[in-house]
């Protein structure tokens, strides 16, 4: 008898525990320590029967690769946050991110960071963020989980991948916000590294410049279009001019643009332009094309070329996991790509099927 | 038995919905309070959202003892880890009357978040999914646990709500700054 009263008094202990938890249920969060990331695998064959397309990642041919182990942790406690994000992998290393620090001795050494920043809510309006950061530019990322299709256009890889820096932000209202900031030297290097100077026993020592400004201005006219107009200039990276744009115009369709300019210093001047339409026809399933016209403008003597790139790509997911079927053909009439012969020729072709995991 | 009983309370959230005239979900409760006038409980139910909700969007008729508003709060997910999936913005509506008050929440919306470049949960713009239709945009067990998130929170909002209107000074009172005269002794 006694055994069974004890027992019936620990079954409604508990039931009361479990209601009172849920009682004090807590309406705001914790801001507990977040990973998330994402892991992604890929085959691809061009039909050339060697690679061929020169953009980004992707770049094994005729072979099951894998692209990388994106790792990153993220923590909010009142105004203070960080993130940082590692990779490894050829997409999270030597693909995406430079090696070691632009000094001889670390040219072998990956450091792995894709984001490492940390940043500040000075109001509920007006943020400051410092460290090296993925890139405002573009619309394309390294991330697999941020873009819709596997392969990346022209415009990603001509651009830059990072920006280290200090910047601020100001969001006017939910539909207008500026960025404004300073920036290393060069693009995609986690110090600066322009200047150099030689002591006096002789050994040269590294360093840099914080000359590039930066500046994004966020426009979200209706529910769903968001515009970003973006600008980056610095003697040593050259200016580059970048609008990069998408709206929800239902809740099957969506078109995203982008539109870019660079001209100065730093790497080959280039223009381009890119759009990317994209039909949901099912819960699991998006179908999705990406035009592209890209330039690399004339440079000394040698002369101007253009490519241009049609790429339609499925989205068919299962929870977190995502499949990627694609397929992309490129032209360009000056000759760049090769045959299965290795002859010259003006068009190239590929088929993709990439599975990307995220979390 | 113990875990059985458990499980029952956690899995009971949802049920705390019900649909409104309009096929919407809603959680409505009317409380009973006999000594409390109108103006009392209207002025409680001001400082309820001031103190406790201070991010709920408010606006207020005077006229009606009516408060109405908007806000959102973030739904979870877990898989090894706890994993942020979204925010569900919705509508709320404090009443007042004499001896009595009511309130309710609706239309419950669900908007995914993403992780943008620089790895911060943003929404994904231009997606949003009422509730009573998710079965077509989300899975059963995303439906099934974003309502319970869902009865949960509104259940914690009145639950709170009523621990403000029971407050017999819920509104500050300024006490006088206490003096001492060296004069008169």
């Amino acid at each position: 008898m006694k055994k069974k009263l004890l027992l019936l008094f620990i079954a409604v202990s508990a039931f009361s525990f479990a209601l009172k938890a849920q009682d004090t249920v807590k309406t705001t969060s914790d801001a507990p320590l977040v990973v998330y990331g994402s892991v992604d695998t890929y085959y691809k064959y061009d039909f050339s029967r060697h690679a061929n397309i020169g953009t980004y990642f992707a770049s094994d041919n005729n072979s099951v690769s894998i692209g990388m182990i994106d790792l990153g942790l993220k923590k909010k406690v009142g105004k203070a946050s960080f993130v940082g994000e590692l990779a490894f992998g050829p997409r999270g290393q030597y693909q995406s991110v430079p090696n070691g620090d632009g000094a001889a001795a670390n040219a072998n050494n990956s450091f792995n960071i894709q984001n490492l920043y940390v940043s500040f809510d000075v109001t509920d309006k007006f943020n400051l963020t410092a460290g090296y950061m993925a890139t405002f530019v573009g619309y394309e990322v390294i991330s697999p989980v941020g873009n819709f299709n596997y392969s990346t256009s022209y415009l990603f890889g001509a651009g830059p991948f990072q920006n280290a820096g200090f910047k601020a932000t100001y969001a006017f209202s939910d539909k207008v916000s500026l960025m404004a900031g300073i920036f290393n030297d060069q693009w995609n290097n986690y110090s600066a590294v322009t200047q150099s100077y030689t002591d006096g026993s002789g050994a040269i020592h590294q360093n840099g410049e914080v000359s590039t400004f930066g500046a994004q201005l966020m426009v979200a006219p209706v529910k769903g279009w968001t515009a970003y107009l973006n600008f980056m200039s610095g003697k040593y990276s050259g200016t580059i001019e970048d609008l990069t744009t998408s709206y929800q115009i239902t809740d099957a369709f969506k078109l995203g643009l982008n539109a870019a300019n660079k001209t100065g210093a730093g790497v080959a001047d280039y223009s381009g332009v890119a759009l990317y339409p994209q039909l949901a026809v099912s819960k699991a399933v998006t179908l999705g094309v990406r035009a592209e016209s890209f330039k690399l403008k004339a440079f000394d003597t040698t002369p101007s070329t253009t490519y241009s790139a049609f790429t339609l790509t499925a989205n068919i997911k299962s929870g977190p996991l995502t499949f990627i079927p694609e397929i992309r053909f490129d032209h360009n009439k000056d000759m760049p790509f090769t045959d299965s012969s290795f002859a010259p020729t003006k068009t190239a072709s590929q088929f993709v099927l990439a599975a990307v995991y995220g979390f | 038995m113990t875990f059985f009983l458990v499980a029952k309370a956690a899995m009971a959230q949802k049920e705390l919905l019900s649909f409104d005239e309009n096929n919407k979900y809603i959680y409505y409760q009317v409380v009973d309070q006999p000594n409390l006038i109108a103006d009392t409980l209207y002025s409680r139910a001001v400082y309820f959202l001031k103190a406790a909700y201070p991010k709920l969007k408010v606006s207020q008729n005077k006229t009606n003892e009516s408060i109405t508003g908007t806000g959102q709060f973030v739904v979870t997910s877990t898989l090894l880890l706890k994993h942020e999936d979204g925010e569900i913005n919705f509508n709320y509506t404090i009443e007042s009357k004499e001896h009595k008050y009511r309130y309710w929440l609706t239309s419950f919306i669900f908007t995914p978040y993403k992780t943008d470049r620089y790895g911060k949960s943003v929404l994904v713009d231009g997606i949003e999914i009422p509730l009573e239709s998710g079965v077509a945009k989300l899975t059963k067990k995303q439906i099934d646990s974003y309502l319970d998130q869902t009865g949960a929170y509104s259940k914690q909002f009145g639950a709170t709500l009523k621990h403000y209107m029971l407050k017999t000074s819920s509104l500050k009172k300024e006490t006088p700054l206490k003096k001492i005269s060296t004069k008169d002794w």
